[in-house]
């Protein structure tokens, strides 16, 4: 498994990092209905998120020869509808990373790592 | 209530069902009517899909929250309003369908906690309530993107604070939000780029403003259960079953072409037909209107009036009804049924010259049909928007014209999904590999064995010749009937049945076993009927077959294999 995914033209390569096809990813999953953040994928990520920003911060991007494996690590909001929210989301990722990158999505994994509750009813 | 009993009472009765200030009962009779409202316009509201996603049934997943908002409460007597909007927002929640259904349920989930202790609601209470529905709906999102049903619960939660502070009349606040509600709706382009080029409004939000619309509509004294102005894509307007429901008095059919003056209001067009006639449709595409209506024998010119003062008529078709449906039957062509495919399955786009052959490609399994043929090429955008909305994406296109293969490739490589052209040249090249299709096998195999089976047929073509050339060694004149054998001129000649007969002989066909007549719309069947006799007893060890194609320009296409 390597760092970058490769695609052939008939002047050259184009090669994308997983950093850029997190970053869509991220951007995606922030923009999403229900979605008050990203969460860590664990201690190191915790820790290391602390020192720096870092693009793949609660995304992982994988490449096999079908096309992207992506996992998101969210948090939600209390109070609404995790399985329409998590639908959503791997919708609008699906697309967005399509759209751009050109690359098929194989599958595509939510993670709720947590509530945020802002209000109790 | 049932939708029907709501919508049948009169105002007064309307006002007595939701007194001010508002009680729990006052709430659900607002929230039904709503929801009729959202219901009566669903489709208008599924229409406005800009993603290729299955989350393009906005309509639909608003109005099943909402359903599941209401069933929550149906049953319930409640007359105090905190405990009722709790409800609500409960059952939104529970039954959150899609994107807009998760920000309606946050919207009741707000609208409910301002009204926590309550016993009724006032004006002030109401934009308290609508105020607190916005803060929680944008809670919901640390990026919120405006252009959406975010943005028109903002703008309806200002509205209501204005105001409040103007009058103290529920129906006159009401009046209001919606207003606002439609104002916001009409902006979201402005906000949002995708939808400008999609060329519609946020779908979310215009299923908020249909549900306080609704409410609106019911105190008012208007009707739910009917749109006053759904206008739909031309490709959808069904005008034949528009005929199946004709009334007694309304004798003529009435359909109108026309592009609209700028000041063109459709509300009032609504309005103005309604006192004319019945079954009232309006399409919109490319900037212009199709208008069709029924109408009774003297009124048949009011509709074209009418018109008249509000755009420029192109075109205006009038039919007898009674007539018609006196030889219903014999005019009328059943409907297409195309393939319904289902995610991951292998679905086929087929460019088609003609009715008849539409309905053939559709009965054997394709999923998409674009009209286009000889001299009216599909643009590359019509063979886009054909499988760009399919719900897999796996796509085959059969282009069946050289001039089309181009346009069919350049739609493969404007989308994300993996699309391949079969360079099909000609009708039977497309049923051919059309045979071989296989929905739930692997794309690559289905490629590849439909491009196999293309040259397993050989295609003939007659048609008129429209001017005096010389190709291929056949001197042609005008007018004269000439035959094509796979795209290559094979004779020139007087009559239809000679020409077919050379072309037969040149396309070997005592090598074959079936012959394929596919009719185009100036051939006559009788006369198709006496040619393929007379091929029966040339070849009479082949099997012949007739079909109707309704393709122009060509009065025969023949597959021979």
């Amino acid at each position: 498994m390597t760092d970058t995914e490769t695609k052939h033209n008939k002047l050259g390569s184009i090669l994308i990092q997983k950093e850029a096809i997190a970053s869509i990813a991220r951007q995606s999953t922030l923009q999403s209905y229900g979605v008050v953040g990203l969460a860590p994928k664990n201690m190191i990520e915790r820790v290391r998120q602390l020192l720096i920003k870092d693009a793949k911060f609660g995304v992982d991007v994988e490449f096999d020869h079908e096309g992207l494996l992506i996992d998101l690590y969210i948090v939600v909001e209390y109070g609404t509808r995790i399985i329409s929210i998590t639908n959503s989301i791997v919708n609008s990722v699906k697309y967005n990373v399509e759209k751009t990158v050109g690359l098929p999505v194989r599958r595509i994994n939510v993670h709720v790592r947590g509530l945020r509750i802002s209000d109790m009813d | 209530m049932s939708t029907a009993e709501l919508t049948k009472l009169s105002p007064e009765e309307r006002h007595k069902l939701v007194s001010v200030p508002v009680n729990g009962w006052g709430l659900k009779t607002l929230l039904e009517a709503g929801m009729i409202w959202l219901k009566t316009n669903q489709q208008v509201v599924n229409r406005l899909n800009v993603f290729p996603v299955p989350d393009g049934d906005t309509g639909t997943n608003m109005l099943l929250t909402m359903q599941a908002a209401f069933d929550e409460v149906e049953n319930s007597g409640t007359e105090n309003i905190g405990q009722l909007a709790h409800a609500v927002a409960r059952g939104a929640l529970m039954g959150a369908r899609g994107n807009s259904g998760v920000i309606l349920s946050q919207i009741w989930r707000g609208f409910a906690r301002a009204l926590d202790k309550e016993e009724t609601m006032d004006v002030k209470l109401l934009s308290e309530a609508l105020t607190e529905a916005k803060e929680t709906a944008y809670k919901g999102v640390v990026r919120p993107v405006e252009g959406t049903i975010l943005t028109v619960i903002n703008d309806i939660a200002a509205q209501a604070e204005v105001s409040t502070q103007r009058t103290s009349v529920f129906t006159e606040v009401l009046a209001d939000i919606v207003e606002a509600a439609e104002a916001s709706v009409e902006r979201t382009p402005e906000l949002l780029p995708i939808l400008k080029q999609a060329g519609v409004v946020d779908s979310g939000g215009k299923g908020l403003l249909c549900i306080f619309e609704g409410m609106w509509r019911f105190l008012n004294g208007d009707p739910l259960d009917k749109t006053v102005n759904e206008v739909m894509p031309l490709s959808e307007m069904d005008l034949e079953d528009a005929m199946e429901t004709i009334e007694p008095g309304q004798d003529y059919e009435v359909v109108i072409d026309f592009s609209p003056d700028p000041t063109f209001n459709l509300e009032k067009y609504y309005e103005e037909l309604t006192k004319i006639g019945t079954s009232i449709q309006v399409g919109e595409g490319d900037g212009m209107y199709r208008m069709h209506i029924h109408v009774p024998l003297d009124s048949r010119y009011q509709p074209i009036d009418h018109t008249m003062t509000l755009g420029t008529i192109q075109k205006v078709m009038m039919e007898n009804l009674v007539a018609q449906m006196n030889n219903k039957g014999t005019v009328k062509s059943p409907k297409i049924n195309l393939t319904q495919v289902k995610p991951g399955e292998v679905a086929v786009v087929a460019v088609s010259p003609g009715p008849g052959l539409s309905r053939i490609f559709a009965s054997l399994g394709v999923a998409a049909i674009v009209q286009g043929g000889q001299s009216m090429n599909p643009s590359i955008k019509e063979l886009l928007a054909s499988f760009e909305n399919l719900p897999t994406d796996k796509i085959i296109i059969l282009p069946n014209n050289r001039n089309i293969i181009m346009a069919a490739k350049e739609a493969a490589s404007m989308t994300v999904k993996q699309v391949a052209v079969i360079p099909t040249i000609s009708v039977p090249q497309g049923l051919s590999a059309l045979f071989r299709l296989i929905p739930d096998a692997d794309f690559d195999d289905n490629v590849s064995s439909m491009i196999e089976a293309m040259d397993e047929v050989e295609t003939g073509e007659i048609t008129t010749a429209t001017r005096s050339v010389e190709i291929d060694d056949v001197q042609v004149e005008k007018g004269e009937v000439i035959a094509l054998h796979n795209g290559k001129l094979v004779t020139s000649t007087h009559s239809i049945d000679e020409a077919c007969e050379e072309l037969l002989i040149a396309a070997n066909t005592n090598e074959y076993e079936r012959i394929t007549l596919f009719y185009g719309e100036d051939m006559p069947q009788s006369q198709v009927n006496q040619l393929s006799d007379k091929i029966r007893t040339i070849y009479p060890d082949h099997e012949i077959e007739v079909h109707e194609g309704g393709q122009p320009h060509y009065e025969l296409i023949i597959a021979i294999e």
